[in-house]
């Protein structure tokens, strides 16, 4: 495994765990993106058909990570867009500007992460 | 061999035939008429067809009794056959109705009372995904039938999926064998020299009996076949004049014996040496597919994982482990590169399950497995392949290949391990597996927090309808017989821990599966009062949506959730990546993946098969009361259809 599918996956692995503070400081770090835009590009170019219209994961080939309010940084982020780990596809410029990506990632930003199941009652079934 | 219209007739067909030649004398002596266009039929004299005498070979047709082609029959062989198919217990025949086989339909209608009950069905692929669906909760195989040529082309994909599936069902084709006995016309286009060809490479076995004791010995062989590990689909080729014309020789038929084969165990010795390095491992790790045939498959499996607190990693082909046992390591895959031992029980795709694979441009793949773990495998499944068909995955390399049948295998393997285990050993194990059970509460917590994220979403998302489902029906007797592509939220939410609770997927991932095999695990389900449910896709559904009207006609109580993403949406992936590798537009890909504009309203679909609907359903909210009513009509006895409007998975 390199370094950068080392750092990634545990990104991933962050990000799937929820947010808080890291997350926060994350999405301070990131360049200033559209949210409406990001939103848009992220339903219309098929970040929803893996990742969930809510962020919240799901399946390809293998499990897909959750992005909804995700605690990756910016630059792993777009990292994984432009030369990603596993069967996830490369956006390359020609498809992805560093500005849609920027988009997309304040999209995700808003996405509420988990919250607590023990608020929900039939999810203790 | 009895024989069709083998004389001259002087009897009904020569009536038939004297009519006929009073009608063209009369049509010649009126075609002295002019018609009164080109293409126009001459019209016949009234007069003259009034006029004309009953010939002298109509007179004897009216006179003499019939000779050589009788008109009735006191015995048929249909109805030995019917009793070779009762000998064995089959309990059901699912059929698309054919003429090639009338001669057995109304032996079983009439001469059996319907037994085995038949199973109308509107399409062959349905007949033979529910038989497929049946054995897997029943344990033992139903009939199917369907004509020879047509219908068993209709039929091969699921026949396929049962193949791939290692189910048994027992598939038979109406033929006319003998050329100088078909009737002009369809009788032609749908007889065959050798029909079987058509399946025989996703078929255990076939074969076309060309008597009725040749036929009670090949259905008994055919039985034993399907239904001996490595299982799957048998076909019966059945001659049409065999099955209508009268036994000839009553007195010297007979019905073969049928005693099941007892399924073969592993070595003692391999067994041994298996349970030495199982004992020795420091990280052992189970990994299985299709290893419960029985309920008792199950239980065995949890003996083993129990005696050595290990790990098991389970692909789900059948109920082969509980959801919630502490040792269930299924959705932490990453074990199996901390193995130092692997234990594989019959497994379909061994290489698959062991590598790491990345469908690039260059398919790169890599073991997930150390390079120094022993991997040891036990199972049945390559005692019996084919050529042409590639479900044998790629070569998987081992340590010790053990030929056995899994679930027979078990209590062996798990009383050497057991000998093997001394006092040290006890407490290091018990150690061992209270890291797993902590790891596996973790998991479980883990599923139901990702399960949160978008709770109230629009379309819903999958977790939240499995969860809106489970919590209706968690306190029924529930077996749950199907799912959507890659939805294993089941799996991480729900308390599985019954041998019928699941009963793996299609075998061949071939599409119009799902929705015809959940309702033959229904029909299973059905005597021993179980509450079936399923899950299914949309694109899934809309490859035999009429397999509801079956569900309705024969009253097979069953909730099917569509999980509808109105698209296919593997495949809609799958297009993102492709425009993604060649770097252009990624926002046309709906084009030819998606099943909206129109929507499709399934629960519309459903209420016009009979079933009762619900749906679509898009706000959550609306969910819980939908399902509520629904599980009432299955209650009542009936199929029940909640078309749900979710995320994508």
């Amino acid at each position: 495994m390199t370094t950068f599918k080392r750092i990634a996956v545990t990104a991933f692995a962050v990000a799937a765990l929820g947010a808080g503070a890291a997350s926060i400081a994350a999405a301070q770090d990131a360049p200033q993106g559209n949210v409406t835009n990001g939103k848009r590009i992220f339903l219309a170019d098929g970040c929803f058909t893996c990742h969930g219209r809510s962020g919240q994961g799901g399946a390809y080939n293998g499990p897909a990570p959750i992005l909804a309010h995700t605690a990756l940084p910016f630059d792993g982020f777009k990292g994984q867009l432009r030369n990603p780990s596993d069967d996830m596809p490369a956006y390359s410029d020609a498809v992805l500007s560093d500005k849609d990506i920027a988009d997309i990632y304040a999209f995700v930003q808003t996405l509420p992460g988990p919250s607590s199941p023990k608020d929900i009652a039939i999810l203790n079934n | 061999m009895p024989k069709r219209r083998q004389q001259p007739d002087a009897s009904r067909r020569n009536f038939l035939k004297g009519a006929g030649l009073v009608g063209a004398a009369a049509a010649a002596a009126a075609a002295v008429t002019p018609p009164v266009a080109a293409n126009a039929m001459p019209a016949a004299s009234e007069e003259k067809l009034k006029a004309a005498l009953p010939g002298p070979r109509q007179v004897v047709a009216e006179t003499v009794p019939p000779a050589n082609d009788p008109v009735n029959q006191s015995t048929s062989g249909g109805d030995f056959m019917t009793d070779v198919l009762n000998s064995l217990g089959i309990e059901y025949m699912a059929i698309n109705c054919a003429s090639s086989y009338r001669g057995l339909h109304e032996a079983i209608v009439n001469h059996a009372n319907n037994k085995p009950e038949i199973i109308t069905c509107v399409h062959e692929d349905i007949a033979v995904h529910m038989a497929q669906g049946y054995a897997k909760i029943e344990g033992k195989p139903m009939a199917m039938a369907c004509h020879g040529v047509v219908g068993l082309q209709h039929a091969t994909m699921a026949m396929y999926n049962a193949w791939c599936d290692r189910v048994p069902v027992l598939v038979m084709g109406g033929n006319i064998m003998e050329a100088d006995k078909r009737a002009p016309g369809a009788e032609w286009v749908h007889a065959g020299v050798d029909i079987g060809q058509i399946v025989r490479e996703f078929t255990k076995w076939d074969d076309q009996p060309a008597s009725l004791q040749h036929f009670a010995e090949s259905t008994v062989r055919a039985y034993k076949i399907a239904t001996t590990p490595p299982m799957g689909p048998v076909f019966l080729s059945l001659d049409a004049e065999l099955q209508e014309n009268p036994i000839p020789d009553a007195e010297s038929l007979r019905i073969p014996k049928f005693v099941p084969v007892t399924p073969p165990q592993g070595d003692p010795a391999a067994i041994a040496q298996a349970a030495k390095m199982l004992v020795e491992a420091q990280n052992p790790v189970i990994v299985c597919d299709r290893m419960a045939r029985t309920p008792a498959g199950m239980a065995n499996l949890v003996a083993l994982a129990e005696t050595l607190q290990c790990a098991v990693i389970d692909n789900a082909g059948r109920m082969n482990f509980p959801s919630r046992h502490p040792l269930n390591q299924s959705f932490r895959r990453a074990m199996i590169g901390q193995a130092d031992v692997i234990l594989a029980i019959e497994m379909n795709d061994l290489w698959g399950t062991l590598t790491h694979f990345s469908d690039r441009i260059v398919r790169k793949s890599r073991p997930s497995y150390k390079s120094d773990t022993k991997i040891i495998t036990l199972g049945v499944r390559d005692l019996y392949l084919k050529s042409n068909y590639q479900d044998f995955g790629r070569w998987q390399d081992v340590d010790l290949d053990i030929a056995g049948d899994g679930e027979a295998s078990l209590p062996a393997l798990t009383e050497a391990a057991k000998r093997l285990i001394d006092d040290g050993r006890k407490a290091a194990y018990a150690e061992r597996g209270k890291k797993l059970a902590a790891a596996h509460l973790a998991m479980v917590e883990r599923s139901k927090t990702d399960a949160t994220i978008g709770w109230d979403s629009s379309p819903i998302t999958t977790a939240r309808m499995c969860a809106e489902v489970y919590n209706q029906i968690k306190d029924e007797d529930w077996s749950v017989v199907g799912t959507a592509i890659r939805l294993s939220w089941m799996h991480r939410l729900w308390d599985f821990k019954k041998p019928y609770q699941w009963n793996g997927g299609s075998g061949g991932f071939g599409v119009g599966y799902n929705l015809p095999a959940s309702l033959g695990a229904a029909l299973a389900n059905k005597k021993h009062g179980r509450f079936t449910l399923a899950f299914g896709g949309d694109g899934d559904f809309m490859f035999n949506p009429g397999a509801l009207w079956t569900a309705a006609h024969h009253k097979i109580p069953i909730l099917y959730i569509v999980h509808n993403n109105r698209a296919y949406h593997q495949e809609y992936m799958y297009l993102v990546t492709m425009a993604a590798r060649h770097g252009r537009g990624v926002d046309k890909m709906d084009i030819g993946t998606t099943i909206k504009d129109p929507n499709i309203d399934y629960a519309t679909v459903a209420r016009g098969m009979g079933a009762h609907g619900e749906g679509p359903i898009t706000d959550p909210k609306d969910l819980a009361p939908a399902l509520t009513r629904a599980i009432a009509a299955v209650k009542a006895g009936g199929p029940a259809v909640v078309d749900v409007v979710t995320d994508p998975r």
